[in-house]
């Protein structure tokens, strides 16, 4: 390629993240949905299905008005992002360094590279019986479980990526003297970040079904709680009221949370692409 | 003065699948002095690599003694400073980030460390790249990266490991005249490993060749050629010209006794060897 | 060429040394070694020391009785299951579910993830959607799929269905823009039409981000088993564990765990790994092309 078409391409880049973009990018996001909400309404109207099986568009934003007036919404949200949120400092603080500290050994990561394996695949709301078993029904019994989904997708994938950081780079940092603690701070662990962050993503996932499903079996108050009140009266403007809830708040974390993350660090870095190494 | 001397070094390893013992190293010695650039050539799969580990401490040898400044090594530390083939940059750190690496390891204050590392860019010519990332600058600039950082450092010796062997060949003409520039003016001492017989030349005072695997010090040669040196006029002269045939015939020599029947194949890779070797 | 890779060469040759200092120890350190390098033991020698900490916190009563229960008891309680026929009812139940629930998953989220990925305009007008019902957790379904089905088998394929299908359509649209443009031209170029260019060059360039969609699928879905037999609890492993936990009966929770825990392990091992292995080396292609292009 030669230089002035990648100047051009460069400054149509530099325009195409203009306001403008975000515009087109904003309507292109929310015009589907729009459109999905709006054949959600046709359908209900033309079929004429009854309340009790599923809910207008109407009903469903009363449903939300009331929750809102009633102030039951504060109330759920608080108390399940209260717990999500805990849960997941608790796992950040604990996995992180354990990862770490894994993947800077060859034999250590070995040993438990089977381990943190079956530990994934049992992450979750396996434990949940045991959960309120041993903390009982309530607030800590769901803090456990999203700190245990988290957990170990967290540490298997920072040990992963402490492994993937290329020999040469360890040993440029070793000649120059980088003790222990330097060593974890900037060079193990901003090597290993672009496969934390696929770790926080999955382990997310993880704690946040787990959230709502120990919300549904543990507790009186919060989103999976609400959800399942509402089954028992077989209200469905309440149910898919706080589905979508649901799902705005874990679009909400990606965006606001996992995105700039992913932004700020991974991409500046160029450390997404495969020529890297 | 002696700024590295390895003695008698030996490395002997076990092959992961066959199980056989493999030597790798059977006898190297020799030594540069301070403020020397010293190269060392040889043919594929010679174990050079394996000298420059065993120097930066990354590998451990079998037998024998390296003392860079009076001090036998063990392990890697910041007075063998090395540039990598791969250039082995921080993505996560800026260019400067990179550069004062060294020094804050150092704890060299803020205020000191940000003007040398400063002044090693403006070395390197990457004065105006300070707050980008390494990701965002070509392949012969990472390179001037990797250099910089490791000189910003003062190691009693540089170690350079096929700096210039990934990077295509017009950019690595100019990386190698700067590189003598940056030599002729700071006369930091370097350990330069190649497979690059012109390369080698035009950069060192010293050429050590090794023989193939299992590798010895098959002859070491002077490179008497005038400083400044430039690729145009160095190019030209007939010494140049004498000290590569001499240094590719040492290569090529080991390449038709290692080979035997292949000779043919030996002949044209000793020839690839002086010529372009890199996949462009 | 030969250059770059002798150089390589002895890069490796310098690391693998680094790596084996010890290889004249003697024979028993390389019998060790040589466990050490075989696959069963490497997978499995883990769990020994773990198993043994466990048995020694139970032995120890490190924690009551009533909260923690050790290996003999697990072991005890699933000879009684097993005998009984519990075990293997509920195990089957649980399997059956999930079989059914990738069974459809995979028959309904291949098609309509490739469907929606070969044009631009679907694509970009699914992405949306799809990221939508990714985000509304599978678990937060069950509720309203109780009240349309009950509390039964369909219930439970519903949700695993619905755990499926997301990931994997995701996937699959992720993996179809993998693939690089270089390629199709180059098979069109090459006189492939539509179908070919589609079959040849785009199924197996997405196949290893699909090969990630299943396993993410799966994942997500193993979980939303678990859930949806504890909620709607009728029967199956996750209601085994939960039913028991009701009466206090640790060792049978304990049992529980063990079992999805060996399961996922098997399906993993047996399935998933040597799918995305055989994938793996695709994507090592497919990744190489790009830093070419």
């Amino acid at each position: 390629m030669t230089a002035p078409t990648a100047r051009r391409r460069a400054l149509l880049t530099a325009r195409r993240r203009g306001l403008l973009s975000t515009a087109t990018g904003a309507l292109w996001f929310f015009g589907p949905l729009a459109a999905l909400v709006a054949a959600w309404a046709v359908a209900v109207r033309v079929s004429g299905v009854e309340m009790r099986v599923f809910p207008q568009v109407t009903d469903v934003l009363g449903a939300l008005g009331d929750l809102w007036s009633s102030g039951d919404l504060f109330r759920h949200l608080g108390a399940s992002l209260r717990r999500a949120g805990l849960g997941m400092a608790l796992a950040l603080v604990t996995g992180l360094p354990f990862g770490v500290a894994l993947g800077a050994s060859r034999v250590l990561s070995a040993f438990f590279l089977p381990l943190l394996r079956f530990s994934v695949a049992l992450a979750g709301i396996a434990w949940i019986p045991i959960a309120t078993l041993w903390f009982g029904y309530g607030d800590r019994a769901v803090i456990f479980i999203v700190w245990n989904a988290m957990f170990f997708a967290l540490t298997y994938n920072a040990m992963l990526g402490v492994r993937q950081i290329p020999v040469e780079v360890l040993r440029a940092a070793r000649s120059m003297g980088t003790g222990r603690l330097r060593m974890f701070w900037e060079v193990l662990l901003p090597g290993a970040l672009p496969s934390i962050v696929t770790g926080l993503r999955v382990g997310l996932g993880y704690g946040w079904r787990g959230l709502v499903a120990a919300e549904i079996i543990a507790t009186n108050a919060g989103l999976g709680y609400a959800l399942f009140q509402a089954q028992k009266y077989f209200q469905t403007d309440v149910i898919i009221a706080s589905m979508v809830i649901i799902g705005v708040l874990w679009l909400l974390m990606d965006r606001l949370l996992l995105a700039p993350l992913e932004r700020r660090t991974v991409e500046r870095w160029g450390m997404t692409g495969a020529g890297d190494r | 003065m002696t700024a590295l001397k390895i003695d008698r070094l030996r490395k002997v390893y076990t092959d992961t699948y066959s199980g056989e013992e493999v030597t790798a190293i059977d006898d190297v010695s020799f030594s540069v002095r301070k403020g020397e650039f010293v190269s060392v050539l040889g043919p594929s799969g010679c174990g050079k690599t394996t000298v420059l580990n065993i120097v930066a401490g990354f590998v451990r040898q079998s037998g024998g003694t390296v003392v860079v400044d009076g001090r036998p090594v063990d392990g890697p530390g910041p007075d063998r400073g090395v540039v990598f083939q791969s250039h082995a940059l921080f993505p996560w750190k800026t260019v400067l980030g990179n550069v004062v690496f060294g020094l804050r390891m150092r704890k060299v204050p803020r205020a000191e460390r940000n003007a040398r590392g400063e002044e090693f860019l403006k070395l390197v010519g990457l004065e105006g790249f300070a707050h980008r990332y390494p990701h965002e600058l070509s392949g012969g600039m990472q390179q001037r990266l990797g250099v910089a950082r490791v000189l910003a450092n003062e190691p009693a010796v540089m170690l350079m490991d096929e700096p210039f062997a990934s990077i295509d060949a017009q950019t690595r003409r100019r990386l190698q005249e700067d590189l003598t520039g940056i030599f002729e003016t700071r006369r930091p001492t370097v350990f330069f490993v190649t497979h690059d017989v012109d390369e080698a030349v035009f950069l060192s005072d010293r050429i050590v060749v090794l023989s193939r695997r299992p590798s010895r010090v098959r002859e070491i040669v002077d490179v008497a050629l005038p400083r400044p040196r430039r690729w145009q006029e160095a190019a030209e002269l007939p010494e140049f010209r004498r000290i590569a045939n001499r240094v590719n015939e040492l290569l090529g020599d080991d390449e038709g006794a290692g080979a035997g029947a292949g000779a043919g194949d030996g002949g044209a890779r000793g020839g690839e060897a002086g010529g372009e070797p890199d996949a462009a | 060429m030969t250059s770059t890779t002798f150089s390589t060469d002895e890069k490796r040759a310098g690391r693998g040394s680094g790596r084996r200092r010890g290889a004249r120890r003697g024979l028993a350190w390389r019998l060790w070694h040589r466990c050490l390098r075989s696959g069963a033991f490497r997978t499995l020698g883990p769990f020994v020391p773990v198993v043994a900490l466990w048995w020694l916190l139970a032995a120890l009563e490190v924690f009551p009785e009533s909260f923690f229960a050790g290996p003999p008891a697990v072991v005890d309680k699933f000879g009684e299951l097993m005998e009984k026929g519990i075990l293997p009812g509920y195990l089957t139940d649980s399997l059956t579910r999930l079989c059914y629930g990738v069974g459809f998953g995979l028959l309904i989220g291949l098609p309509l993830g490739f469907a929606v990925a070969m044009s631009r305009v679907l694509r970009r007008a699914c992405w949306p959607i799809l990221l939508f019902f990714q985000a509304v957790a599978d678990i937060a379904w069950l509720p309203i799929v109780i009240v349309w089905f009950g509390f039964s088998l369909t219930t439970v394929t519903f949700v695993i269905v619905y755990t499926i299908v997301f990931p994997l359509m995701l996937s699959v649209v992720a993996g179809v823009e993998q693939v690089p443009r270089e390629l199709v031209r180059a098979a069109r170029s090459l006189g492939a039409g539509r179908l070919r260019v589609f079959l040849e060059v785009i199924v197996p360039g997405a196949l290893p981000s699909v090969a990630g969609g299943i396993r993410t699928g799966l994942g997500y879905g193993w979980r939303a088993l678990v859930a949806a037999e504890i909620i709607v609890g009728t029967s199956g492993v996750g209601f085994m564990m939960f039913d028991a936990r009701r009466v206090g009966d640790v060792s049978q929770v304990f049992l529980g765990m063990a079992v999805l825990g060996t399961l996922w392990y098997a399906l993993d091992a047996l399935i998933l790994a040597p799918f995305e292995r055989a994938t793996v080396e695709r994507w090592g292609m497919v990744r190489a092309m790009e830093a070419d292009g």
